[in-house]
């Protein structure tokens, strides 16, 4: 399946920031997790990716299209941390006004979601909750058709039950192969729930680009003592962080390594531990 | 475009309400102290005011960001507010002839000359204060630009005075009042036209997060 979405040599200079040279893909028909700490350069990169920041350097293609025109922007649904929309309008007024812009808006879906998110179609939103913004710029994106979504922390203001219905809808919208998703988050625990791939950016570099399965089911964390870690092949190291009276070691495959060190405690390691290991870690 | 102007519509809708009946009741009131077609000179003025309650709005629910990602261009983008503010400058014109065209029917001095004067020096005004401000709001943040915004319509006042001052050494502007106000809607026109070119150019380069 063709790529939705690619960005090859992305790069940003900031008086404080670099965005340097990050690549890295969205598969047609999959989900792709975008993790990194606050400031790594995950919305700056999305905020490149869509035009809303100038580029100093690399490609971004968007569904086949190096060029964002309105043919391609019809396609993609984006939501942001925040609803983003002007907040005396109503749910029924923003329909006026998105059926407007987009050739392809579906009043249908959209009243129906409104529905099934239980949000007042004549309340203005400025009298809505974080969690009902994020359901009506979700709603919003769900209701013109998109091919791609590109979820920019989106999950970030829900409770786990909403942020629960919203994972389930990401889930069903990929099930058509011709959808795929984007979505920047800090709640790891999301992305390991529906994420295929897991992109990891720190200090505006990608340090990783992996099928989350790779992550979940071959990476661990050798959690031993100075001896122990003195005794491990350097090589074997990916990062590892001292803590008071334990090291803790991220290795890449967790079945040879307990081959090769039998009696070494090695444990699965989240998407979590392998963010926090190789941002606080060391090499 | 459509989509964006019909927000507009529906932010400032409050605001044009308003601003028509305050014409309408001070174009009757002003009747007993001035000409009434002098409203025609504060009117357009007056009426575009909602123009920036839009683009404050904007700002606020961090609109601009979002609507990049639709399918609507960033000149699209500029050119709906410089439409917007047109359309309320013109809405604010038709509103200021309701009173001139009733108090005609009781006897008030209202001529086509004075309505021709009036009208010029108020588009006039509305063009080159928009000339100045609707570019700043791309530039700055909402707050300098809110202050730009007030301190346009002083700018815009002192352009037409020094037009008119520098047309009065190509004929006397005494003797030829209205022929040197067409000349600086004219001006006023092209400034404007100008400054959207300008925006336009400025947006497109724009970092918008």
């Amino acid at each position: 399946m063709a790529n939705a979405f690619m960005i090859s040599g992305l790069t940003k200079t900031y008086k404080d920031f670099v965005l340097d040279h990050v690549s890295f893909t969205v598969p047609g028909g999959s989900i792709v997790g975008l993790i990194g700490e606050n400031g790594a350069g995950k919305s700056t990169t999305l905020n490149a990716a869509l035009g809303l920041i100038q580029k100093e350097d690399g490609i971004v293609s968007i569904l086949g299209s190096k060029e964002l025109d309105g043919d391609i922007k019809e396609q993609i649904g984006v939501v942001f941390d925040g609803s983003n929309y002007p907040e005396i309008l109503s749910p029924r007024k923003l329909n006026r006004v998105m059926k407007n812009i987009y050739k392809s808006w579906d009043e249908q879906t959209w009243f129906r979601l409104l529905k099934q998110f239980s949000l007042p179609i004549d309340k203005q939103i400025k009298q809505f909750s974080k969690g009902m913004k994020m359901k009506l710029a979700i709603s919003a994106a769900f209701s013109h058709h998109s091919k791609l979504l590109i979820l920019d922390e989106a999950t970030s203001g829900l409770d786990p039950i909403a942020r629960d219905d919203i994972l389930d809808m990401l889930l069903d919208f990929v099930q058509d192969e011709e959808h795929s998703i984007l979505i920047s988050s800090h709640i790891t625990s999301d992305l390991e729930k529906i994420a295929d791939y897991i992109v990891f950016i720190h200090e505006g570099k990608v340090v990783f680009s992996k099928p989350k399965d790779e992550l979940t089911e071959q990476y661990g964390m050798i959690k031993c003592g100075a001896a122990q870690f003195d005794a491990l092949d350097k090589s074997d190291i990916i990062v590892y962080r001292k803590r008071d009276y334990e090291w803790q070691v991220l290795i890449s495959d967790r079945e040879k390594m307990q081959k090769k060190y039998p009696k070494t405690m090695i444990v699965p390691a989240s998407v979590d531990e392998i963010m926090l290991l190789y941002v606080k870690g060391e090499k | 475009m459509k989509g964006v102007l019909v927000k507009d519509l529906y932010i400032a809708g409050n605001n044009i309400l308003v601003t028509i009946v305050s014409l309408i009741v001070l174009g009757f009131g002003l009747s007993f102290l001035l000409e009434t077609s002098a409203l025609l000179v504060l009117a357009p003025v007056a009426s575009t005011t909602a123009a920036f309650i839009s683009i404050t709005s904007d700002a606020a629910s961090k609109w601009n960001k979002n609507v990049i990602t639709m399918p609507v261009s960033r000149s699209q983008i500029i050119g709906e507010k410089f439409l917007f503010y047109i359309l309320l400058a013109i809405m604010g014109m038709i509103t200021a002839f309701v009173p001139c065209i009733v108090l005609i029917f009781f006897g008030a001095d209202v001529t086509p000359y004075s309505l021709c004067l009036y009208g010029s020096i108020g588009i006039s005004a509305t063009l080159l204060a928009g000339g100045i401000s609707l570019p700043c709001a791309y530039l700055f943040d909402p707050e300098k630009s809110q202050i730009v915004f007030m301190m346009s319509f002083m700018a815009s006042t002192g352009m037409i005075v020094g037009l008119v001052l520098l047309t009065n050494f190509v004929f006397p502007v005494k003797e030829h009042i209205l022929l040197a106000f067409q000349i600086v809607l004219i001006i006023s026109v092209i400034w404007f036209f100008l400054s959207y070119r300008i925006a336009v150019k400025v947006y497109q380069k724009r970092d918008i997060t």
